[in-house]
Formats: C-alpha cells, structure tokens, sequence
C-alpha cells in the first residue's frame, strides 16, 4: 500500500481511534502510579545512601543495583511470569506498576544521592555553625540546594520511564503502544498509526520538558 | 573566669599517605594539637598568628565543635564541646566565619540574614528584618539586601557572612583567616569592618596573616607552630619584645614581609 493513497486511510476508524486514547489513559495512569511511589521510595533509598554509617548506607544497594543493571523487560518478565512459580501471582497492571517502580525508585535513589552529595561540606558547616542541628541544616540549607540540583535529572528520568512503559504491552497489558499494535493490524496503516502514537508519546512528555526549565528557572541559581 | 577554656587538647587527622619506600598507601596520624591549653576572656581582639599547618584553623574548629578533640576538653561559657547537647549553644555564643564565604545560594541576602534568627532565636520576621538592616547598614551594604550571592563580589560576601554571624548576637566572633581568599582591596574592606567592630568592644578570635590588621586591632597575640603555642604575649610586646628574642617568631615576620 502506499502511504500516499488516501482512500486507504477510510479503514482507520473513530472507534480505533478510541482505543488508542483509551489506552493513553491507561500509559498515563502506570506512569504517574509508578513514578509517584517509585519517587517516594527513591527518596527514602536515596536518603539511607546519604547515611553517615557506611553498613546502613550500603544496604539499599542490595535493592538498587540488581534493578539498575538488567532490563527492566526482564524484570517485568521475572515479576510477571517469573514469580506465580513460586506463588506469587500478580495481575499484568499490578506486575507493571510494581516492576516500574522499583525500577524508578532504583533511578532515583541515585539522583538523590548524588544531588545531595554534590553540596559542598562548606554549607553544612555554615549550617552548623550557625547553630542548626544536623535535621535542620538539612531541611533549610541542603534539601532546598539539592532540589534545584534534582530537578532537570528526575524528569530525564520520568521521561524515559515513560517511554519505558511501553514495555508494558508485552505482559498483554492494553497500553498506548499495546493499542498502537492492534488498531495498525487491523487497519493495515502502521505508517500512519504508529506515527500517531508516537505523537501521543510526545504530547505527554513535553509538558515535563517545560516544567523542569520553568522549575530551574523558578529555583535558579549558581554556585 | 574565661570564657573559653582549652585544656590539654590533643586532636589527630588520619590521613593517608604514600610510602616512599614500598609505593603503597599507608594509613598515618597526623597530630595538629598536641596537649594544648590556652584561655581567652572575652575582651579585645585575640589574634592568631603561624606558619600554615600549625592548627590555628583546628583550634577554631575545635572549640565551635566542628572538630570532635581526641583528648582533653573545650569549655565554652561553662560549657563542654565533648557534650553534643550543648553544641548548639556553644555555637550561638560563638560566630564563626570561614575563609571560603558560604553564603547559602538558594536565598537572597535578607534570608541569609534572617533565616537562623528566626528558625533558632524565635525572632518574628519583622525583628529580624529591622535587625538585618541594622548589621547590613553596619557593614556598608543597605543596597544589597535582594541581591543573590552570585551578584556580589567576594568582599561583600565576606562582610554579609560577618553579619549573618552578628545576627545570632555572639558572645564572640571566631574568623578563620577571612580575608586569605580576598584581593588586598577586599581585603581592606573587610578588615575597616573588623576594625569598626573592635572599636564597639565586640570579642574576636581571629587566625589571620593580615600584620596590619594584628598591629593595629589585636590586644593579644598568640603565636602557634607545629601545633604548640609558642608565644601568648599582648601585641605590644609580640611586636617588640618577643620578635627580637625569639628566632622562629622574628623568621616568620620577615618572611612576611613586616
């Protein structure tokens, strides 16, 4: 077929069409479900990293580094079809959401740890020297510092993991990408429905693009 | 009684070091403070004086509790640096300002000033504006109380962290070699600061290099080498008595050009 014969495009339906979006929802719903536990769980991770006692601030490296050196399709496999072996059953959506956010929370903990490491010790002491104790040089002098360093880094971060969601249609979750192969088996118009959805994609993530310059601008400064 | 006490103090850095012999890292102690002892009232400017590497900065950092002491102990106003509770109120009885500036750079230099008073003294933000102002006007910079620490030159910086450790209304100010990251115009800005704070009687322990600032503002000098006091004596008689006697101390004002 050639892309250019327009009478083929009458097979793409508003129904497929409704599919599609339909399916946008569902992408939408994992990622911000996963990024927003993933984030949370991040923090925390990230925190104990930052710990002063080397054995707690190894710990969450147990978690974080199996996640963060293999793919998250084998992860999403393992949790997926790997797990009700051994009794664990969960359902594809439970699977994704579960399997992405340990896979952001892994992701995460990094950003963290390094944004607040990268603060020079100088602004600790300030802190301490001018009478603040360790939970409150951490509050009003490193957390702030280390937000403006996080920002642009995390949603890189939950960008790609958006993307990654794609993953998803693989464990027969509907999803945007899911929805994308079925309307373009149907239809025959994988030129035209796949460019759709790669626009869905893009329409979703450029907002985030835009909030993380006007959230470095809002918070900006130099060292 | 003297306000701060320091008794027998030793403190060591473990540092790592290459062995010349075997080409290995090996683990090293290196003591700073060796049983050092001295106390200082709270009048007048003490002035800190040696070679770098002798501790004068260790002290410093010592006695605001930046630095754990290995031995011996630090009294503060009555009270002990080697008890964390009091760590906090030895630090608001002593200011410290750094030789690198640290202002925070995420607030303007009105929050630089009033955050700690009022997270810390329970100040209302209206007194601790009008008392920013005041410290602000004190060290010649009314203008730049919206300006971002970036749109500051490293002078002005210097003389908002003075007054951001002015704010806490110490008993006594510890400046570590504030002006070594200066230019010498800065640096004369900084130290007309000091000066004017002098001549308002406000207690400063300063580890210095600045000899002009030491003869014309310090009443006490102490001079320090490989982390023992050599000479505890009041200016007059340092700049007299004590350079003609003492070898290691008339070595180190030549080289420095006095």
């Amino acid at each position: 077929m050639n892309v250019f014969d327009y009478s083929a495009y009458a097979l793409f339906k508003w129904s497929d069409m409704r599919m599609i979006l339909n399916a946008t929802l569902l992408t939408i719903r994992v990622t911000l479900l996963s990024l927003a536990i993933g984030t949370a769980l991040g923090l925390i991770l990230g925190l104990i990293r930052c710990a002063k006692n080397r054995g707690l601030a190894s710990l969450p490296l147990i978690i974080m580094e199996p996640l963060r050196n293999s793919p998250l399709i084998v992860q999403l496999f393992l949790v997926y079809y790997g797990l009700p072996s051994v009794g664990i059953r969960f359902d594809a959506y439970t699977a994704a959401i579960l399997t992405l956010s340990l896979n952001t929370a892994a992701f995460f903990a990094v950003l963290v740890q390094s944004s607040i490491q990268s603060i020079p010790r100088a602004q600790w002491e300030a802190g301490y020297a001018l009478g603040h104790n360790k939970v409150s040089v951490y509050i009003r002098v490193i957390a702030m510092q280390a937000f403006r360093l996080l920002i642009p880094q995390a949603i890189t971060l939950y960008i790609s993991q958006l993307q990654c969601s794609s993953l998803v249609s693989l464990v027969s979750l509907m999803d945007l990408t899911k929805a994308g192969q079925i309307v373009a088996q149907k239809t025959l118009l994988p030129f035209l429905v796949f460019g759709i959805v790669a626009a869905i994609y893009y329409i979703v993530s450029f907002p985030l693009a835009r909030l993380s310059e006007y959230l470095e601008r809002r918070t900006g400064f130099n060292y | 009684m003297a306000m701060i006490e320091v008794k027998n103090v030793t403190k060591s850095f473990h540092v790592k070091r290459k062995d010349e012999a075997t080409g290995k890292l090996v683990r090293s102690t290196l003591t700073v403070l060796k049983n050092f002892s001295v106390d200082f009232t709270q009048e007048g400017v003490t002035v800190l004086l040696g070679p770098s590497g002798t501790g004068k900065s260790t002290l410093l950092r010592c006695i605001n509790g930046l630095e754990t002491i290995d031995e011996g102990d630090i009294v503060v106003d009555g009270l002990s640096v080697r008890n964390r509770h009091s760590l906090k109120k030895i630090r608001l009885t002593c200011g410290m300002v750094f030789q690198q500036t640290v202002l925070f750079p995420h607030l303007d230099v009105m929050n630089n000033l009033t955050m700690s008073p009022i997270k810390l003294l329970h100040m209302t933000k209206r007194e601790a504006e009008e008392k920013a102002k005041f410290y602000l006007d004190k060290v010649g910079l009314s203008s730049k109380e919206k300006a971002k620490h970036n749109e500051l030159s490293g002078g002005e910086q210097q003389r908002i962290a003075i007054a951001r450790a002015l704010m806490m209304n110490p008993k006594a100010l510890l400046l570590d070699e504030i002006t070594s990251a200066l230019d010498p115009e800065m640096t004369s800005e900084v130290l007309r600061i000091l000066e004017n704070l002098a001549a308002e009687g406000v207690c400063m322990l300063a580890v210095t290099h600045e000899m002009a600032f030491a003869q014309h503002v310090a009443s006490r000098v102490l001079f320090m080498d490989k982390g023992a006091l050599v000479c505890d004596a009041t200016k007059d008689d340092f700049f007299t008595v004590y350079r003609k006697e003492n070898e290691r101390i008339a070595n180190f004002l030549k080289f420095i050009g006095e």
